[in-house]
């Protein structure tokens, strides 16, 4: 059995980039279907347990990891929301020097100034704003004072979220509904504006004729064929799956870099004991920053959560977990990301991605400075003991690669976009090289390390597409203001479903 | 095991739900432990895992000053009275 929707767009994917893209345009008119592959999470089932949480609102369950030297845990989320729903919230704009970089290295011609308007909508549709001090909790605040002491530069972060508590759980699930995630903002917005949501839907392939896209072919709950037939695709499965659903659908690659130039953004975090009540998860886990090493590759970002996130990353075993554990309330911990210089390769593998990922001795030697940075930021703090993330005995400037324990956030780049169809695999203006009315719209495209937090680059990306295929220029004014209630399946007209009919 | 790690572990992925399977196995017994310690990442992957469902035990939760309970229903109720989404 088939249903055959016709639309202007088909949005693939409702994270950070789709999501944005399918309210823009469906605003600008444009009739719009959203192929989200997740489901809607409901926050009345947001328990604040992280076991529960990390199985419902994980891809695999959070168990996804590279296969490399070392193996890297990649988190990433899945359903309306995408990885947002699960984020910490920071919001970064794009670093000046690296839009540079990708004029000079890319060809693209994607500047401050063409961002700007960009960000300040992308930003205002958020409720982006500086954390307060009140909000950071003890656990940021032992970091700052240990950057202080030391002369360091530091901040507060900036956040997209409204009316938050400091509830403490981002990345398992906002309680509150205070987190901005697209799938609270931007996605009810695009259902507003007549978009048609179908969660469930695993996308097959998309249909192209004649080198030019004509749909797509998705698979529903139960089995179900849904065929969408538009002129224009917009792929946004995030980075590790848009380069399989190009290949997958036949797509050449001239360039030889579908899958490729894998940037993580490779990260680790250390815990201390602290004098002084930290209670980490009270406060927002990720609020504050030092970034005075940034120029050398890392920086360190907040990192706390309750007990059992803590337990589970705390990078002790036995008797020594035991009794830090016990101490629990006096623990402080942050963490440590590097822009990394490696770079990966995704492909499929029985039809499941293979992340294959080394770390570089480059990069490897940015850890080794990161965590004796870490270690000295946290003794200046006053810190009793520090609990870096290494084998007992195994200092920092003696690491190994295979002795780092790490995690990634922010995988991008295995669509990067070029100017040049012989050396990416979008152009400037994130189409498809190969294919007329197929484009790119996630961290997939992004042809560099960032060195700061993605999400705010991949929404101005997407804003900048969705403008480019409406064939207008970004607004300044304000977009529709956030609405309290909005959820995009609350209404008699529903838009979203599982199972269209 | 608690229900909630039960439920996390069956959530993977078959190649991670074997392998954690077996590390699990591994790290509950003496030898087993030993041979474990001989690979750390691997070791600190199982030791990882089973903190996870240990330290959710809202009991053990609260001793160590979090009530996770309690953070939902702070949450239910700003979302009721001002109508958050």
């Amino acid at each position: 059995m088939m249903d055959v929707f016709d639309a202007d767009f088909c949005v693939l994917g409702a994270g950070a980039g789709g999501a944005v893209v399918a309210a823009e345009l469906a605003e600008g008119g444009a009739r719009v279907v959203v192929l989200e592959q997740g489901p809607r999470h409901d926050p009345d089932g947001f328990t604040a347990r992280p076991p529960e949480m990390l199985g419902r609102l994980y891809r695999d369950a959070c168990q996804t990891a590279t296969v490399g030297a070392p193996p890297i845990l990649l988190p990433l989320g899945r359903g309306l929301g995408g990885t947002t729903l699960v984020n910490s919230g920071t919001c970064f704009r794009t670093p000046p020097h690296v839009l540079e970089r990708w004029a000079a290295e890319f060809g693209l011609e994607i500047d401050e100034a063409t961002l700007a308007p960009c960000f300040e909508r992308v930003e205002r549709a958020l409720s982006v704003a500086e954390v307060t001090p009140e909000l950071a909790g003890a656990n940021a605040a032992v970091a700052l004072r240990g950057a202080e002491r030391l002369g360091w530069s530091h901040g507060y972060l900036r956040r997209n979220a409204r009316g938050c508590v400091g509830s403490g759980v981002c990345v398992f699930g906002c309680p509150t509904s205070a987190k901005q995630h697209t799938g609270i903002t931007y996605i009810p917005r695009a259902a507003a504006a007549g978009a048609r949501i179908v969660t469930g839907a695993d996308v097959q392939e998309i249909l192209v004729e004649g080198g030019r896209a004509r749909g797509v072919s998705a698979r529903l709950a139960g089995g179900r064929r849904l065929d969408v037939r538009a002129p224009e695709v917009v792929v946004a499965c995030g980075t590790i799956h848009t380069p399989l659903l190009l290949a997958r659908s036949g797509l050449e690659d001239p360039s030889g870099q579908r899958g490729r130039n894998l940037a993580l953004h490779p990260a680790t975090s250390a815990f201390a004991l602290m004098d002084e009540e930290v209670d980490m998860a009270r406060g927002v886990p990720q609020s504050a920053y030092v970034d005075e090493f940034a120029s050398e590759g890392f920086m360190f970002e907040g990192a706390a959560g309750p007990p059992a996130y803590a337990a589970m990353v705390l990078p002790l075993t036995g008797a020594r977990h035991t009794r830090a554990m016990a101490d629990y309330r006096r623990l402080a911990q942050f963490g440590l990301m590097v822009s990394d210089e490696s770079r990966g390769r995704v492909r499929a593998v029985a039809g499941r991605p293979l992340i294959r990922y080394d770390l570089g001795a480059r990069d490897l030697s940015k850890f080794r400075a990161g965590l004796a940075r870490m270690e000295e930021l946290f003794l200046a703090a006053g810190a009793r003991e520090v609990y870096l993330p290494l084998p007992a005995g195994v200092r920092p400037e003696r690491a190994r690669v295979r002795d780092l324990k790490l995690m990634a956030f922010h995988p991008l780049g295995t669509a990067r976009a070029d100017a040049r169809g012989t050396h990416g695999v979008t152009d400037g203006d994130l189409a498809l090289h190969v294919a007329a009315g197929v484009h790119v719209a996630d961290g997939s495209v992004v042809p560099s390390a960032l060195g700061v937090n993605p999400q705010l680059t991949i929404m101005a990306l997407a804003t900048r597409l969705a403008f480019h295929l409406l064939g207008s220029s970004v607004p300044d004014g304000s977009p529709p203001a956030p609405a309290a209630t909005a959820r995009g399946d609350d209404r008699p007209d529903r838009k979203e479903s599982a199972c269209p009919s | 095991m608690s229900r909630p790690l039960d439920s996390f572990l069956a959530a993977a992925p078959w190649p991670q739900r074997l392998g954690m399977s077996v590390l699990l196995a591994l790290v509950r017994r003496p030898r087993g432990a030993a041979l474990l310690a001989r690979a750390p990442l691997a070791e600190q992957a199982a030791f990882s895992t089973l903190a996870l469902g240990r330290y959710d035990d809202p009991e053990i939760g609260r001793a160590l000053g979090w009530d996770a309970g309690a953070v939902v229903a702070r949450g239910r109720e700003l979302r009721r009275s001002e109508g958050r989404p």
